[in-house]
């Protein structure tokens, strides 16, 4: 068992979160005015080399943090990407089918994952689900996130390559 | 059929769901407190904990994006500058009307006895950072409580109204921008006088109600701050389209910011006033009115 790979993971979390709010916040890189949604992409790569037990965990504690940090209601993003990590350690077992299927897990988990952020905000209050722009917030994620899959599993490959040998899915 | 996988897949099915039940419990514990107590006090450990992150990520980074984007704008620098050329030549000659104005404004003043109040003190900051999400209208400061910060006090750039502050820690401060639905502004309109409620949408216009207005506002009419909440005179932003009020109807319409709230670098923080100060002002005049009637 390798304590450090979920070490690695955790700290890929909060790396991706510190990253989102300085070099990917409005007026620095967002293109279109969005940026994107870089926790649920690392979520995705590191699903691939851990346990989904410590793939849900690492989910709850970075959505929990973003919480903390955002301005919205504690525990929506805890959810969000709880379910996220949860379907990811459902779809890794297909990755190896080819890079066309990990594109489309990755744009159909990051905008899945804005829908039903708003949707649990609008849940509990917030009026998310009347932001006039919410199709470009929902949407420009996705597609940033694609453009970012390579080099985000290629360090995140890097990093692991060092450590003890990958769990069984 | 229970094989060793299907029992770990039902443990992971199992955790999903608990972790699942706490997200929910945690955010109607949210909800029902309104984000003070335990929660504010965990928001602002977690913040204390970034803040340095956040500030070495912004001092290796910041010179880099600024150099792409310095180059990758260069073509609409050139407009940019003939434009600002022009605004520069307009302004000066506003400037020499204002002084004129000023200098009868001080006799007037001196003839009647008014006493001047201070320009407001500010504390100026740099934007840190954002929040996680597209759907957060917040940004972080690099000045604190350290710093004479508290929450509830205004937060203005070089075109009006930011936001205001809503978390303070040491060194750090969160604040909530007018666009936020939370965020609600008294304001006046200018052109009528007339005072309303600006309320944020998550992006994009604003929202301004007025309930008993008697007058229509008209397009590129310039709203300011009515000095309930925030220090009266700022600019909050222009109508966006001409509405006209209705007896017995709220009228509505839409006002663009005046800032540039993608845009913003730097702010300034108006510690020198606060709505208590406002109250206060108005007991005065109220008990003077009791007092002189």
């Amino acid at each position: 068992m390798s304590r450090s790979r979920v070490v690695i993971s955790l700290l890929a979390v909060v790396v991706a979160i510190v990253l989102q709010t300085t070099v990917f916040s409005p007026g620095r890189i967002q293109p279109l005015g969005v940026g994107p949604a870089l926790v649920t992409l690392v979520l995705i790569a590191v699903s691939t080399q851990i346990e989904a037990e410590y793939l849900l965990m690492i989910g709850f504690t970075g959505g929990l943090l973003m919480d903390l940090i955002g301005s919205g209601t504690l525990g929506l993003w805890a959810m969000t990407l709880t379910v996220i990590a949860y379907a990811a350690s459902r779809l890794k077992g297909r990755f190896g089918d080819g890079p066309g299927y990990v594109a489309a897990t990755v744009v159909g988990l990051t905008v899945g994952g804005q829908v039903l952020f708003v949707l649990l905000g609008t849940l509990f209050g917030q009026e998310t689900i009347s932001e006039p722009e919410l199709v470009r917030k929902v949407l420009l994620p996705g597609a940033w996130n694609l453009v970012l899959t390579i080099p985000v599993f290629w360090v995140l490959g890097r990093a692991f390559r060092s450590t003890p040998g990958q769990w069984a899915a | 059929m229970f094989s060793s996988s299907g029992r770990r897949i039902d443990r992971v099915t199992v955790l999903f769901l608990s972790l699942v039940a706490v997200g929910f419990i945690v955010a109607t514990f949210d909800v029902r407190s309104s984000g003070d107590g335990v929660a504010e006090v965990l928001r602002e450990g977690t913040q204390s904990i970034f803040t340095p992150l956040q500030e070495g990520v912004d001092f290796v980074t910041r010179p880099v994006i600024g150099f792409v984007d310095g180059v990758s704008n260069l073509a609409g620098l050139r407009d940019e500058n003939e434009r600002l050329a022009d605004r520069v030549r307009e302004l000066e000659g506003q400037v020499q009307a204002t002084e004129a104005l000023e200098e009868q404004v001080i006799q007037l003043e001196a003839i009647l006895g008014l006493a001047v109040p201070d320009e407001l003190a500010t504390v100026a900051a740099r934007i840190l950072s954002s929040g996680p999400s597209a759907f957060d209208n917040v940004r972080y400061i690099d000045k604190g409580s350290d710093d004479g910060i508290v929450a509830g006090q205004a937060v203005v750039d070089e075109d009006g109204l930011v936001g205001r502050v809503d978390l303070v820690s040491a060194g750090a401060a969160r604040i909530r921008l007018i666009t936020d639905p939370v965020v609600s502004v008294g304001v006046r309109v200018l052109s009528t006088n007339e005072t309303g409620i600006v309320t944020g949408r998550g992006d994009g216009p604003l929202r301004l109600e007025m309930f008993r207005a008697k007058e229509a506002v008209y397009e590129d009419d310039r709203v300011v701050t009515d000095g309930s909440r925030f220090p009266p005179g700022i600019a909050v932003g222009t109508i966006r389209r001409t509405a006209a009020a209705e007896v017995g109807f709220v009228l509505r319409t839409d006002v663009d910011p005046a800032v540039r709230l993608s845009q913003i670098d730097f702010v300034s923080v108006v510690v020198g006033w606060s709505p208590i100060d406002a109250e206060l002002q108005d007991d005065e005049d109220s008990l003077s009115t009791v007092g002189g009637g």
